[in-house]
């Protein structure tokens, strides 16, 4: 269950919005942050907050890639896949991940470390190939450079 | 209008058809998806791509996005085009199963078609296919994602046409899936033309799957008898027994669709306990011989006691042929007429209405959905005539208001203003509304009406805060451009339906379109009135006149009083009393179970028949397939018995025309053709004078007259009386399921339904001193109720709503519509 302090910020947001429904992503946005992801009882808080039925907020967040209707690793790398990574040779970098993670996209490790995921153009094109992770955004990737990231995340954890 | 050239042919259109459209004007179907005439265009699927090889708009384009243009020519066989739908085709069908030959849409499905006309026979790709898993959707509906090729036609329908939102699309890209957040039973009670909007077989009939396909189906037109709307459908039979009704395309009534009681509700024709054979003192007998017999003895009683000792009851759900057959047989026999109604006052409110029907008045469904303010008063569509309440969604998607003034707790699949309301004070806001609306100097002088405007009262009788909620409406009325007047004839008083009929006339001069629509309570309640002598000798008098011994004969055709008058105990015993009691009848009903003597009558579609909408609209459902016992009953599912003989086992049932003209001497007994009939049909009343009797049967015909002979702006300005003191009121009232006579006896319908429960306002029951509860004990003149308690805010105070539910003995109500003291009525559960 979420605090009264939050669903109170929460409400509040609601009421100045136009309409309950603009608010809909911003909402279970805050709720997965508590709960790591968007569980059902999460989407049942959701749905009473704004009044929307639990239909129309799945809708929602079975759509956007930021929002997880399954449990997550600790670090989620979206991957991104579109058109100016591609030319950039995306699919060498994502076989390279799916290598050295063991998993396959929307999968996570057993470890409970990672998930990856596509994610359709982050605006880093300039940058391309990019990926994020945990939102942090990581660009003119190659396999070495994935490599660093990865033994970097893995050593910080394992000091911890 | 412009003129194009599809496929080397002219065709001229309105503004604003889609090339797709004007292609199907000239007999041209190009291939679609997602493309549906009821949901629009929003060219997702592809496959509707055709070449544009001239004029504003050129190449390869989607046929239902662009509107036909002036100077467009349009190829839908260029090899460009052909090609790349080739390739759409191909495309849709990665993902989708070889699984035709188990899946029920196989045979009409859009998708095997359109692979087929495609041109796609060969699979080139050789990944896996994308899967799901299946939701249960409740009783009605089946799911297999797997099928779905992504058209969105099914969360289109449901969610924008229909207005529920518990079927949606989740997930993105090639993972869309159409479904529900979790199992469970689809809301809507519009969800099974999921099953016909579905161009592949992800929605199907769950209720007969895997029992037929639609190419084996002896199939043919036929209209919903489940309420007084009069859908179009199709039905189809196998093997002796209707196995689907579905929605046919009506342009007037229902559009494309129908309600799930319309669909699944006709499996009362092929009920286990259908009574199959005529029946003497419970046993059975054979059909000539009884026929024989009960000619005999209603002579027998007429020789004895006169014509007045013989009384027939009718009703609303039988033939046009068949209430006008039962009327001739009275005249034959010279016995006082047929009732219809067993309730007088509803018998006089159809009247009334049927009386003010006319075509400059009567709006068909269609029409409702172009008007801009919708003032519905004591309907509750959803429960009574559930696709009226699609047609008002429409067109408050269009922008309408609509107002619906009933003491029910109302919920409709759009945004309405409710004015909860009790029965009597509904004139009281009619005409306070209208009198705050209308100018009397744009009224037409030569007639009576500015001398009715004049005369209304000018307020909502001693509600302030009512008549600024009125005065609010009343502007809106009297910008709206078109205007429904939309009344219901059950649980509303007598001189309602005349008054809404005036009001929608005062305001026929000074709109574009000020149209009435009445809501009756059974499918031919309109024929039923052109017949009915509930004036002369009401079911009220019929009953007296058996316990006072001057009756003793009572014949019953396709009527169900056992279950639908209200003194249950008062009946039974008044049957005991008859000499003669001779039920007509095709349900398993308790009627029939205490019939002395029984003659198993068909259903309409075994004998067909003609029916009268409440718009006045004369159709005729055809008869679909023979009769018979279901082969499938009889074989358990299994091979059929091998039993050698001839005729069909089971298929003594006649129709009831047939039965009575037998009774009444018409024909001879022994007459086998059906043409010996013809010349006994529903052309002697006067109302049918204009019609050639050649061209029987009839169709989609308007019958109303031009003008309605009734005298205009007559209603009765008068207060309708509510009694004094501390008194509630007790409201009869239909339900979408668990009401109607019919689908009470068809399994699927009978599953969706809901417990028996009976709704009250809190502030009455915190009067009561009860709360909301599993059982409540209602207190009537015939003995205690228990039934579950919900409260409602949104329903009318002073009155109990009580659901008619099959499985409720409420029948000891002893009067359909009354006044009782609240405190003796109402009490917790004893038990």
């Amino acid at each position: 269950m979420i605090s009264g302090e939050l669903k109170e910020k929460l409400l509040k947001e609601i009421l100045e919005a136009e309409t309950p429904n603009e608010k809909a992503v911003d909402v279970m946005y805050e709720l997965q942050k508590v709960y790591g992801w968007i569980t059902d009882e999460a989407m049942s808080e959701a749905s009473e907050l704004l009044g929307m039925t639990l239909t129309e907020l799945d809708e929602l967040a079975t759509f956007y890639n930021f929002l997880f209707r399954e449990p997550v690793g600790k670090y989620v790398i979206h991957v991104c896949d579109s058109v100016v990574c591609w030319m950039n040779g995306y699919e060498v970098l994502l076989d390279h991940l799916k290598g050295r993670l063991g998993i396959g996209i929307g999968e996570t490790t057993s470890d409970g470390l990672f998930t990856l995921l596509p994610v359709c153009c982050i605006g880093y094109c300039d940058r391309a190939p990019a990926m994020l992770i945990n939102r942090r955004v990581h660009g003119n990737l190659t396999p070495e450079k994935i490599d660093t990231i990865i033994d970097q995340i893995r050593a910080k954890e394992q000091e911890s | 209008m412009p003129k194009l050239i599809i496929d080397d042919r002219i065709i001229e259109v309105v503004p604003g058809v889609k090339v797709i459209d004007a292609a199907e004007q000239l007999g041209i179907m190009i291939p679609r998806f997602c493309y549906h005439k009821a949901l629009g265009s929003v060219g997702a699927c592809r496959m509707c791509g055709v070449k544009f090889v001239d004029g504003p708009v050129m190449g390869i384009h989607m046929s239902c996005m662009v509107d036909a243009q002036d100077g467009m020519v349009v190829s839908t066989t260029d090899p460009e085009a052909v090609e790349f739908r080739k390739y759409v085709i191909e495309w849709l069908m990665l993902n989708h199963p070889h699984d035709c030959p188990v899946c029920d849409e196989g045979g009409h499905c859009l998708l095997q078609d359109t692979t087929v006309s495609g041109g796609h026979g060969i699979r080139r790709y050789p990944g896996q296919k994308r899967t799901y898993r299946d939701q249960y959707l409740g009783h009605l509906v089946a799911h297999e994602m797997n099928r779905c090729i992504h058209c969105y036609r099914c969360v289109r329908y449901y969610q924008e046409f229909s207005g529920y939102s518990d079927l949606g699309a989740f997930q993105i890209a090639s993972r869309v899936y159409f479904g529900r957040f979790a199992d469970g039973p689809l809301e809507s009670p519009f969800a099974g033309n999921l099953i016909d909007i579905c161009p592949t077989g992800v929605f199907t009939d769950l209720t007969t799957r895997y029992r037929v396909r639609r190419w084996d189906m002896e199939r043919g037109d036929s209209v919903c008898i489940h309420c007084s709307l009069g859908c179009d459908t199709i039905a189809g039979a196998r093997y002796r027994e209707v196995l689907r009704q579905e929605a046919r395309f009506s342009e007037h009534v229902n559009g494309w669709f129908i309600c799930d009681r319309g669909r699944f509700g006709y499996q009362y024709e092929s009920h286990e306990n259908r009574p199959r054979a005529a029946r003497i003192c419970g046993s059975e007998t054979e059909m000539d011989k009884t026929i024989d017999q009960a000619s005999q003895k209603i002579d027998e009683i007429i020789k004895v006691w006169g014509p007045e000792a013989v009384a027939c009851l009718g009703s609303s759900r039988s033939s046009l042929e068949t209430q006008a057959m039962l009327a001739e047989f009275c005249q034959m026999k010279n016995i006082p007429g047929p009732v219809y109604f067993l309730d007088k006052s509803i018998a006089n409110k159809v009247k009334s209405a049927v009386s003010r029907l006319d075509m400059q008045l009567a709006l068909s469904m269609r029409e409702i959905e172009d008007v801009d303010f919708i003032l519905a008063l004591g309907v509750d569509a959803i429960n009574e005539a559930p696709m009226l309440a699609l047609a008002m969604r429409q067109a408050v998607r269009n922008g309408a208001l609509a107002v619906v003034a009933d003491p029910r707790p109302v919920s409709l699949p759009f945004e309405f203003e409710h004015f909860a309301l009790l029965p009597e004070n509904l004139k009281d806001f009619l005409f306070a509304l209208i009198k705050s609306a209308v100018n009397i100097e744009d009224i037409k002088p030569e007639s009576n009406a500015r001398g009715f405007a004049g005369a209304l009262p000018e307020d909502y009788p001693g509600d302030q805060e009512m008549m600024d909620r009125i005065k609010l409406l009343a502007e809106k009325l009297r910008q709206s451009r078109k205007t429904a007047f939309i009344c219901g004839t059950q649980g509303v008083t007598e001189t309602l339906p005349d008054a809404v009929a005036d009001a929608a006339q005062l305001f026929s001069h000074t709109k574009e379109k000020s149209g009435l629509f009445y809501v009756f309570p059974a499918a031919n309640s309109f024929g039923a009135a052109l017949w009915d002598n509930s004036d002369k000798r009401c079911f009220e008098d019929i009953l007296d006149g058996i316990e006072q011994e001057k009756i003793k004969a009572l014949i019953v055709v396709e009527s169900n009083p056992v279950f639908h008058y209200p003194d249950r105990n008062r009946l039974e015993a008044v049957i005991k009393k008859l000499e003669l009691f001779l039920v007509l009848d095709y349900l398993p009903s308790p009627t029939v179970t205490r019939a002395g003597m029984f003659i198993p009558s068909q259903t309409v579609f075994e004998s067909g028949g003609s029916f009268i909408n409440q718009e006045g609209r004369l159709q005729y459902a055809y008869p679909i397939h023979r009769g018979g016992i279901p082969n499938y009953q009889q074989s358990k599912g299994s091979h059929p018995e091998r039993v050698y003989g001839l005729g069909i086992p089971g298929n003594d049932p006649k129709p009831s025309r047939e039965i009575l003209a037998r009774i009444a001497g018409l024909i001879p007994n022994d007459a086998t053709t059906r043409d010996s009939l013809e010349k006994f049909d529903y052309f002697g009343h006067p109302f049918f004078a204009w019609l050639n009797r050649e061209e029987y049967p009839f169709d989609n015909i308007r019958i109303i007259p031009q003008k309605s002979q009734a005298e205009p702006y007559s209603a009765s300005l008068n207060k309708d009386l509510m009694p004094m003191g501390n008194v509630i009121k007790l409201l009869l009232v239909d339900r979408t399921f668990g009401t109607e006579v019919l689908s009470a006896f068809s399994e699927p319908a009978c599953k969706v339904e809901s417990p028996p429960v009976v709704y009250m306002h809190p502030s009455d029951a915190s009067q009561a001193e009860i709360t909301e509860a599993e059982k409540i004990c209602l207190t009537l003149p015939g003995g205690d109720l228990e039934v579950r308690l919900e409260l409602k805010e949104n329903m009318a105070e002073g009155i109990i709503v009580l659901p008619r539910h099959r499985q409720l003995f409420w029948q000891k109500c002893h009067s359909f519509d009354e006044w009782m003291a609240v405190y003796k009525t109402i009490k917790p559960s004893q038990s």
